[in-house]
């Protein structure tokens, strides 16, 4: 264990549907710039920079974090599909925490585009063949988006474990729907009800297009520091890092033949562990949590996953309203991937600008009350699942 | 192998006295040929006489045991040389001309006499020697001869101008000789040794001469001369360890049409294409030399100059190119075309602001991505061929703009053009350019022709085209008339739609072009027009609109005030005209412009034929077998000869179920692939459909190891080397197995279809021939044959879109694509009630060859239900012999052909399981409604009330599945629930939690 690790900065854009947001550039540079106002220091002041993207040449991050300043300083390119926000994250944290830099700048932005998720090099070893050798072996490979298929997949495997209804997973989608309409920076702010949303078109039973994040344009910042560089600033009491870890695929992901497994199960079960025992905090002590709601049937899946509720509580723990204003937990206040938008690289910056945002207090008409220690889920297929505490206190 | 052995024949070697002659000798000699040692005793440049070097020779093969003898002849005096072998073994079968001088000096130095002298001892002694042993060879039947030649001849080498043109003669010599001899067995070929000898001490540094021995190059020599040996005609490059075949390689070259002078203008700019070795014939004998030219015989040249070559232009398409725009690029079109002078008044705000109520395209924009398209060609250099012509020369004459639906806010575009027509307009031509564009799911979205007139280009005495005057504004007052001011600025604002010619903006520019000032773009003015007919006739509503042609008649200049008057010609077509104000001149004239009498809908989104991610996603159909699929490796390891040296390795595959054994050798030679065998290096026990899963990358050799699907014995190293197996291309392999097959190797060739055909896919088939021939382009878009191979009752058809305008015939045995398929599905398929996706996934149809081609066979989609029962009902109507009467009307026939239902025996079976199991109700505790599909039918298991029921209908229930009937087979077949409901073959809706207990169906059949 090394220093503590303080987030004294965040910032995002709001978030575009693809054609209508800035360039990758701009939106990296407000939502940076939003980061650092917040913090207020310069950028000068920032000792390295990690950026994370998806979809774009390498050294896009140069080009961002260039408009701000060139200054000189290491910048490093982040990919790691949807955790990609969260990848640059942790490498941002670990520099602070190892005593390496004071402080850092962790910077996420993805300019998407329309329609499904799509492999963009064809003539090499897809990454994600294993997942599409073992999700063809279990349940064929249709013309939908593969994503869908995946977790639709897992959705299809859980339900017919424990029956659950179709409404159960619109339900997820409709209380996103109703967070995101009290969020400015959310893609949706329409409220649609679950026959709305059980209605609108079959990508992949039992998922509807409402249950599927829209492919989205945005950035997302953080500006991590040292104990000794808050106080110099004179930051008091700034949010802090409690916890966090990454897990990559165990053996249970290609063994099992389970796509409830292969989406990320025991991935984000273990990381979830790990955060526990690191931070010597449960998940009765969360308040809020941002988790990674691409489907309603991942939101689904992670509740058991990182323990809101026992496996195969789920249906229960929804319809006892354990996941939104008045339960046990509160997730996704900001509307999640599915009602905010899911621009890879910046969603993990998103997710924690949100908490970060509901821990001191300023998340509005949004705001978990007695928001003391926030719980962070970003995952990506291929694959990577990074979970991040935060507390204040 | 036995040695090759001369035993009995004689040979005439000449200039055996030393070098490679005597070198042939010795080794014929020593194979138990008979050698006639011919040599002169001269000088390497031919000067002197002895018959020392031959006598020499002879005694050589003497003492080593084998029969010789001399002759000191010259070679001219052949007819001595060839007595002497009569003379001495009454039989002449081998010639090998060999003897040779050199008179080495450059052309400017080079005299008569050495001309002369060289002609006479290389290709007339040559002549000599060969004619007179000719007779007794074709009398014989049997002759080798070999001719000497050399690189110098083929290759040209300086200072030897003389034996240069001496040796390729021989080359030309032996290549008639050889026809000539064929039948006879006489066969002929030539050499192009490289040897240390005297005639190479002169060009060649001496340590170099000594390591080319004569005898590098006297086994081939030996060989051509075997009775064994069929070639001929062959010309060799041989010596210093290097054997190897030359033959002539010719690019495929430019054909022009004939009957038009061809001007060295034409030549070179053809030169390209003259000199492109990317494309290459081997011509071997003069038929082949002369095949391309037969062809072009009957041409004929539509004509044309040095600017337009018609041949070559008309008809040219251009490859696709993509673009694409959104609604910034359609509101700065519309304002580039005048629109939101007033920013209040909504029906302008409409095609400018994109929160707009009502946001939408002004239509007129269609012109525009067409337009970039020509443009950036042309910045690429891309221009048709046979136009060679600058941009200074054309103006743009009339415009065609058509819209098939109402333009999306943004779209992703594919554009293909062509050059649709050439007129001779006497001293100009005018090109017709027609650009179609579809969109990112491959339909039709817009249409342009854009005519230019090329000046200075026409007079070729061509067709000058039609003359009708088209859209005349009609003498009368106007029905509407809009009048507009144009913005000083409009050009400038215009411009920025892609149109970025400084003759617009430039004012030094303009007025070099003799304008006082920057002139508007005549396709501004268009969109002016467009806009003032939308106004006045659509209701403000650019949906209706159509289509729209223009002549532009005249410059305008911003800052003048356009006027538009418009005319209705009946109830969808408005012809109308622009003036400019102030000058009063009619700047666009003979227009029109056509509405939709109502809007028309975007066509159906169409799926992807294969998700993007995973090689899963490529899983091809029409399954290959092992043995298939052993072929495509045999392909794969010819078409990469350097694999065999690089892996070392041989494989022994033993499949099983059903068992058989090969052997795939990538140690020896090139590598080889064959059936059987019961060793290897490396050996690999697995499954036949696992192997065949492999091949075709569905499975993952790795995984199935790890999953002791697969065992390796003896090196399980060299098992990595299989990984080339993942490199194998699909297509490729897809190619090789539909050879296969075509070639009737892996499937049974389709029946031949009966006279009448079947009634209900003979239909379908004659509203596809109907569609093809309302839709001429078709064939030149999708440039693919399809053969359709239907079973129950078997027949076989062909849909050719690829020649000429396409055709559907009945029979046939080949296509780019084949595809097996029910009958029944067939017709399905055309009728819109099945999917082809779909028929595919489930492996109802098949597709083999160019698997990507099927893809082209969305258009069957487009088909129009209604105009296909028209077609329907006219055959039957007509008698055709194809539709027997009798057969039912419209489509009901094309799914009347239903295969038997199975859920019937299984409902049965289900309702004996329940009496007979009392304690079922109880376990399950739900009513479960059943609905089936295809055929339809539907019923209600109650596991809840009493012992259980199933009744037919539909009722209430807890959960309801729903599945195909086949699903339901296989359910009662034993296959479970589970796997199905995962693999989306199954729907459950309500409580789902009773689904894992209904394993009530399993056993049932």
């Amino acid at each position: 264990m090394g220093r503590r690790v303080n987030v004294i900065g965040v910032g995002m854009t709001k978030f575009q549907k693809p054609g209508a947001s800035d360039e990758y550039n701009v939106m990296a540079v407000n939502a940076a710039k939003a980061a650092l106002a917040d913090a207020k220091i310069e950028y000068k002041e920032v000792q390295s920079a990690y950026v994370g993207y998806v979809y774009g040449d390498s050294t896009c991050g140069q080009r961002a974090v260039y408009e701000l300043g060139l200054t000189g300083i290491p910048v490093f390119n982040v990919n790691n599909n949807c955790s990609t926000g969260s990848s640059a994250l942790m490498l941002a944290k670990q520099a602070v925490e190892g005593g390496i830099v004071e402080c850092a700048l962790a910077l996420g932005f993805e300019k998407m585009e329309k329609g499904a998720l799509a492999s963009k090099f064809t003539d090499r070893t897809n990454p994600l063949e294993w997942f599409a050798g073992l999700m063809s072996n279990v349940q064929g490979f249709t013309a939908a988006p593969p994503a869908a298929q995946m977790f639709g997949g897992a959705g299809r495997e859980y339900r017919f474990k424990y029956g659950t209804k179709r409404e159960t997973f619109a339900k997820i989608a409709n209380k996103a729907r109703k967070h995101a309409s009290n969020n400015p920076y959310a893609l949706f702010n329409q409220v649609l009800s679950v026959e709305e949303i059980l209605a609108s078109d079959e990508v992949f039973d039992p998922l509807t297009r409402f249950q599927c994040c829209p492919p989205t344009c945005g950035a997302g910042a953080a500006i991590l520091c040292s104990d000794e560089f808050a106080k110099k600033h004179g930051i008091t009491k700034p949010v802090y890092i409690a916890a966090q870890a990454m897990t990559t695929d165990f053996d249970s992901s290609f063994k099992e033949e389970s796509m409830m497994k292969m989406v990320g199960y025991d991935m984000a079960k273990a990381c979830a562990k790990k955060v526990y025992d690191e931070a010597g905090l449960g998940p009765k002590d969360v308040q809020v949590v941002e988790l990674h709601d691409c489907f309603t049937a991942n939101e689904l899946l992670t509740y058991e996953a990182i323990g809101l509720c026992p496996e195969g509580g789920a249906e229960k723990f929804i319809e006892d309203g354990d996941n939104t204003y008045g339960g046990k937990w509160v997730t996704n206040p900001s509307g999640g991937l599915l009602s905010k938008g899911h621009p890879l690289g910046a969603t993990g910056l998103a997710q924690c600008t949100e908490l970060v945002w509901q821990l001191r207090g300023q998340a509005d008409k949004r705001q978990v009350p007695n928001a003391k220690v926030a719980l962070q889920h970003n995952l990506g297929l291929g694959g990577a699942c990074v979970m991040t505490m935060y507390r204040a206190d | 192998m036995s040695d090759l052995r001369f035993d009995n024949r004689v040979a005439i070697v000449t200039g055996a006295g030393n070098g490679l002659g005597r070198s042939h000798a010795l080794l014929l000699a020593s194979r138990g040929c008979k050698v006639v040692v011919n040599d002169l005793g001269g000088t390497a440049t031919g000067g002197g006489k002895s018959s020392a070097a031959a006598d020499k020779v002879v005694e050589e093969i003497k003492a080593a045991g084998g029969e010789a003898v001399a002759n000191y002849d010259s070679v001219e005096d052949g007819d001595k040389i060839v007595q002497t072998a009569l003379d001495t073994w009454k039989r002449i079968d081998i010639v090998v001309n060999n003897a040779g001088i050199l008179r080495d000096t450059s052309f400017k130095k080079l005299t008569p006499e050495d001309w002369e002298l060289i002609y006479r001892v290389h290709v007339n002694g040559a002549f000599k020697v060969t004619k007179a042993a000719w007779d007794h060879m074709l009398e014989a039947g049997y002759g080798r001869i070999v001719m000497t030649a050399s690189a110098a001849g083929i290759y040209g080498n300086f200072g030897q101008a003389n034996y240069a043109m001496a040796k390729l003669g021989l080359v030309g010599f032996a290549n008639t000789l050889a026809i000539e001899g064929l039948k006879k067995n006489v066969r002929v070929n030539t050499i192009a040794p490289i040897a240390g000898s005297r005639l190479t001490e002169t060009v060649l540094p001496k340590n170099i001469t000594d390591a080319l021995k004569p005898e590098y190059v006297s086994g081939l020599v030996a060989l051509l001369c075997h009775e064994g040996s069929e070639e001929t005609g062959g010309l060799f490059e041989v010596g210093g360890g290097l054997f190897a075949k030359l033959r002539w390689e010719r690019t495929e070259g430019k054909l022009f049409k004939l009957g038009r002078p061809i001007t060295p203008e034409q030549v070179k700019n053809n030169w390209k294409h003259i000199t492109d070795f990317s494309k290459v014939t081997h011509p071997t004998n003069i038929n082949e030399s002369m095949g391309p030219i037969l062809g072009n015989l009957e041409t004929k040249a539509q004509g044309g100059n040095e600017f337009i070559d018609v041949d070559t232009a008309l008809g040219y398409e251009f490859p696709p190119q993509k673009s694409q725009y959104d609604e910034k690029d359609l509101a700065l079109y519309a304002l580039g075309v005048g629109a939101g002078q007033n920013p209040t008044d909504d029906s302008e705000l409409q095609y400018v602001y994109e929160n707009a109520p009502s946001f939408r395209a002004l239509p007129s924009f269609a012109v525009v991505p067409a337009l970039a398209m020509v443009f950036d060609a042309a910045k690429r250099g891309e221009t048709a061929p046979g136009m060679n012509y600058g941009f200074d020369r054309i103006l743009h004459g009339e415009q065609y703009t058509e819209v098939l639906r109402p333009l999306p806010t943004s779209a992703k575009l594919t554009h293909k053009a062509k050059i649709k027509e050439i007129w001779d307009k006497g001293k100009g031509a005018v090109v017709v350019m027609a650009i179609k564009t579809t969109d990112e799911d491959g339909n039709e979205l817009f249409y342009n022709e854009l005519s230019t007139f090329v000046r200075g280009a026409g007079g070729w005495g061509g067709d000058r085209g039609p003359s009708a005057e088209l859209n005349v504004a009609p003498d009368r007052k106007p029905d509407a008339v809009v009048e507009e001011k144009i913005s000083e600025g409009q050009a400038l604002l215009y411009r920025l739609s892609g149109d970025i010619n400084p003759l617009h903006v430039d004012p030094g520019f303009a007025k070099a072009f003799g304008f006082e000032k920057p002139i508007l773009h005549g396709l501004c003015t268009f969109g002016f027009a467009t806009r003032h007919v939308i106004k006045s006739f659509s209701k403000n509503d650019p949906r209706f609109f159509k289509s729209i042609k223009v002549r532009f008649s005249e410059s305008v200049f911003p800052g003048e005030t356009l006027v538009t008057e418009m005319w209705k010609d009946g109830d969808q077509k408005i012809i109308f005209r622009c003036k400019v104000k102030e000058r009063d001149k009619v700047v666009i004239s003979n227009a029109a412009v056509e509405l939709y009498k109502e809007i028309p809908k975007a066509p159906e989104k169409k799926k992807p034929v294969a998700a993007a991610a995973g090689s899963a996603a490529a899983a091809p159909s029409g399954e290959p077998t092992s043995a298939e699929a052993f072929a495509v490796i045999k392909d794969y390891i010819e078409k990469n000869p350097g694999m065999a040296a690089e892996i070392g390795k041989t494989f022994l595959f033993r499949l099983s179920g059903p068992d058989s054994a090969w052997t795939v050798d990538l140690k020896n030679g090139k590598g080889s692939v064959t059936a059987g065998g019961d060793k290897g290096d490396c050996m690999l026990d697995l499954s036949d459909a696992d192997f065949c899963a492999m091949v075709a990358g569905k499975a993952d050799p790795m995984k199935l190891w790890t999953e002791k699907k697969l065992k390796i014995g003896g090196d399980v190293m060299a098992s990595q080397k299989l990984m080339f197996l993942k490199k194998i291309d699909p297509k490729q392999a897809a190619e090789v197995v539909a050879k296969m097959r075509n070639a009737g190797g892996g499937v049974p060739a389709p029946a031949a279809p009966a006279a009448s055909g079947e009634p209900t896919s003979g239909e379908a088939f004659a509203v596809i021939e109907d569609f093809i021939g309302k839709n001429p382009g078709m064939a030149g878009e999708i440039g693919k044959t399809f053969l359709f191979r239907l079973s129950s009752p078997d027949s076989a058809w062909t849909v050719d879109l690829k020649n000429g305008k396409g055709a559907v015939t009945a029979g046939g045995d080949k296509g780019d694509c084949v595809l097996d398929l029910s009958d029944a599905d067939f017709c399905a398929m055309v009728a819109g009630k099945a999917d082809p996706m779909k028929l595919w996934t489930e492996k109802k149809l098949k597709i083999g060859g160019d698997i990507m081609a099927s893809q082209k066979l969305m258009f069957l989609k487009k088909i129009d239900p209604k105009q296909a029962a028209e077609v329907v009902a006219k055959m039957r109507g007509a008698g055709a012999p194809a539709a027997p009467a009798g057969t039912g009307t419209g489509k009901g026939t094309v799914t009347g052909k239903t295969k038997p239902a199975q859920a019937p025996a299984i409902i049965k079976a289900l309702t004996e399981r329940i009496t007979k199991t009392p304690g079922l109700a109880k376990e399950v505790g739900a009513v479960v409604q059943v609905i089936v599909t295809d055929p339809d039918t539907s019923f209600v298991v109650d596991l809840k009330n009493g012992a259980g029921s199933v009744k037919e209908g539909t009722g209430a229930a807890d959960v309801t599945l729903k599945l195909s009937d086949d699903t339901l087979a296989a359910l009662a077949k034993g296959e479970a629930l589970r796997d199905h409901y995962q693999r989306g073959n199954i729907r459950i809706d309500g409580d789902a939690r009773v689904a894992p207990k209904l394993s009530i169906f399993k056993g049932l059949v």
